[in-house]
């Protein structure tokens, strides 16, 4: 008992430190951008406009484009990434020859972790004109009444390019989740599940079921990830102020707008508040993503 | 007739060569107790009657099962589980589905029934059969991890038995039960055997004389005797089977 609790006063600083800095983060944050809302209010995040100006009087800045963005790309990724991370799991753990398992894994587990430029370059100069050529220019052609399909792609810079590379970017993440709820499922269950005549398939969709947690969980992962990537995003989102419903208009993310406008956000007196205040709304759409997982989850319970 | 027979069956895991050259011949709606000490391979024997032993890659048959005279072999998989109903040593209802669908869940997986009304009302029999229906009837929709051990452990031969397969598996039903828990279960196997046959696997010869009508003793892999239930605890032939039963074996 006595060593329990000396561990734990040497532990409680470290918590209390992570804590700390993170409190002390969110403050940072409100004060700096503190301006823009005294001056903006809330059509920093309800205008699209971005208006720079040597004279302050005449500065105005507005978001929203952004916000669209990055959760038009996120959820994009996530639609994406979600198949995947989940087919993948279970080829691995199912069906993937023993010799091949421990490869594919550990691949993954690399992919996961290069540097996010290199995806950045690769979906810029490979994936956005093979999409161009290949996905945007038939479904234009023949679907352009639909209004997802409705915008001309002139560069192939846009959503859907984003979205795309996001989504590939987040599977190796999302799928280590799924595969280790999905590998460490109590064989008694698979057994009881082909017990009752199921089929592979049939097993395969009950025992996705058994690990819900652990694909929400992944969800909010990938989600998390999409939405605050920021340099891969940048090269192929297009950067424009815009709002447009079509997968193939270019558009903007807060992550690429705070990172291409931050060099010069110095010179005038109100962007850089402005662009706290974009990281803020970040913070903000995390939060919430996070507390709506939480709360299906703890929906979700059940013993052990 | 026997429901199901094997013949000269062999099985390996790898080069392990576990089950060696066993006959057996299960009669129709009788309990069938295949007992012995732990590691003989009794759950491997009996995982091999519904093809289940096949989920293992490792795991090699050789030699015949039939069931009703047909060899399993020669079915599809598939069907084989769905006719012989299997139960098992730790208490395996799907946590994440309620009471109900844990008993619905085979008859969908097989479209067994054709209107939910039907579902309702083959749930409710089975449940019932497995002398479960008064204490979950209220709580239904309730997911089956809030039960107790004993009634997950009926939950599952509900969920077995809704299929109205024609063979009941048990391996080591009452092993991880209270002796309460596992008196219930014995006393439902009584009326089950009316309708069905139950193979059951004991590491415990009184549990065995308590609940089945046949007995097969297995060592190390090998048949070493059996018989009426009655004639092996009353006058055992092999020596091995006496020593067993007078627990002088390890
Ligand atoms: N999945 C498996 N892979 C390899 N060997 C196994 C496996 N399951 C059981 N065995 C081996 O087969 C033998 C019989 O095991 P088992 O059928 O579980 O015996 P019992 O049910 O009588 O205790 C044991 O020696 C055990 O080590
Ligand atoms: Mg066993």
């Amino acid at each position: 008992m006595v060593r329990m609790d000396k561990f734990k006063t040497f532990l409680a600083p470290f918590c209390g430190l992570v804590f700390g800095l993170f409190i002390l983060m969110l403050i940072v944050y409100l004060t700096a951008s503190l301006p823009i809302f005294e001056r903006e209010g809330l059509a920093i995040y309800t205008t699209n406009v971005w208006k720079a100006s040597e004279n302050p009087q005449k500065e105005f800045y507005g978001v929203l484009a952004a916000i669209y963005g990055s959760i038009y790309t996120s959820v994009l990724a996530v639609l994406i990434a979600l198949p995947l991370s989940i087919s993948f799991a279970v080829f691995v753990i199912d069906y993937a020859p023993k010799r091949l398992k421990e490869p594919l894994m550990v691949a993954t587990d690399i992919m996961a972790g290069l540097p996010t430029i290199i995806y950045g370059i690769w979906g810029a100069f490979v994936l956005v004109p093979i999409l161009k050529e290949y996905v945007m220019m038939p479904l234009y052609e023949h679907f352009s009444f639909i209004p997802l399909f409705s915008f001309r792609p002139v560069t192939g810079y846009s959503y859907l390019s984003a979205g795309v590379l996001l989504g590939i970017m987040v599977t190796p993440f999302a799928s280590a989740i799924i595969r280790e709820a999905y590998r460490s499922i109590p064989y008694i269950y698979r057994e009881g599940v082909y017990a009752l005549g199921a089929t592979r398939y049939e097993a395969t969709k009950i025992l996705l079921g058994y690990i819900k947690p652990a694909i929400v969980a992944g969800i909010l992962l990938a989600f998390g990830r999409a939405i605050g990537e920021t340099v891969a995003v940048s090269l192929v989102i297009g950067n424009v102020f815009n709002i447009n419903p079509s997968l193939f208009a270019p558009g903007y993310t807060i992550s690429s707008l705070i990172a291409n406008q931050f060099g010069n956000a110095y010179i005038y007196k109100y962007m850089v508040p402005a662009l706290f205040a974009a990281g803020l709304s970040l913070f903000i759409i995390g939060l919430i993503v996070n507390l709506a997982g939480l709360m299906y989850l703890r929906r979700f319970k059940y013993a052990r | 007739m026997n429901a199901i027979e094997t013949e000269d069956l062999h099985i390996y895991y790898g080069k392990n060569h576990v089950i060696k050259g066993v006959n057996l011949e299960i009669p129709e709606k009788s309990v069938f107790a295949i007992m012995g000490p732990s590691g003989c391979g009794k759950s491997t024997l009996l995982r091999s009657l519904n093809r289940l032993l096949e989920l293992n890659e490792d795991a090699k048959i050789k030699g015949d099962i039939r069931l009703f005279g047909k060899s399993v072999f020669d079915m599809d998989p598939i069907i084989v589980r769905r006719e012989i109903g299997m139960v098992f040593q730790h208490p395996n209802p799907f946590p994440h589905m309620s009471i109900f669908d844990n008993v619905a869940l085979g008859l969908k997986l097989n479209k067994l029934v054709k209107s939910k009304n039907e579902l309702k009302k083959i749930v409710k029999w089975a449940l019932e059969k497995s002398a479960l229906w008064d204490e979950v009837k209220d709580k239904l929709h309730e997911p089956a991890s809030a039960l107790s051990g004993g009634q997950m452990q009926r939950l599952c031969i509900a969920r077995a038995i809704a299929l109205k397969p024609k063979v009941l598996l048990m391996d080591e039903p009452t092993a991880n039960l209270d002796p309460v828990s596992a008196r219930k279960i014995e006393e439902l196997i009584f009326e089950l055997k009316k309708d069905l046959t139950i193979v059951i696997v004991t590491h415990s010869p009184a549990q065995a004389a308590r609940v089945s009508d046949y007995v097969a003793f297995l060592y190390l892999g090998k048949l070493i005797e059996v018989g009426k239930t009655e004639d092996i605890f009353e006058n055992p032939k092999e020596e091995l089977t006496e020593k067993y039963l007078t627990g002088r074996m390890g």
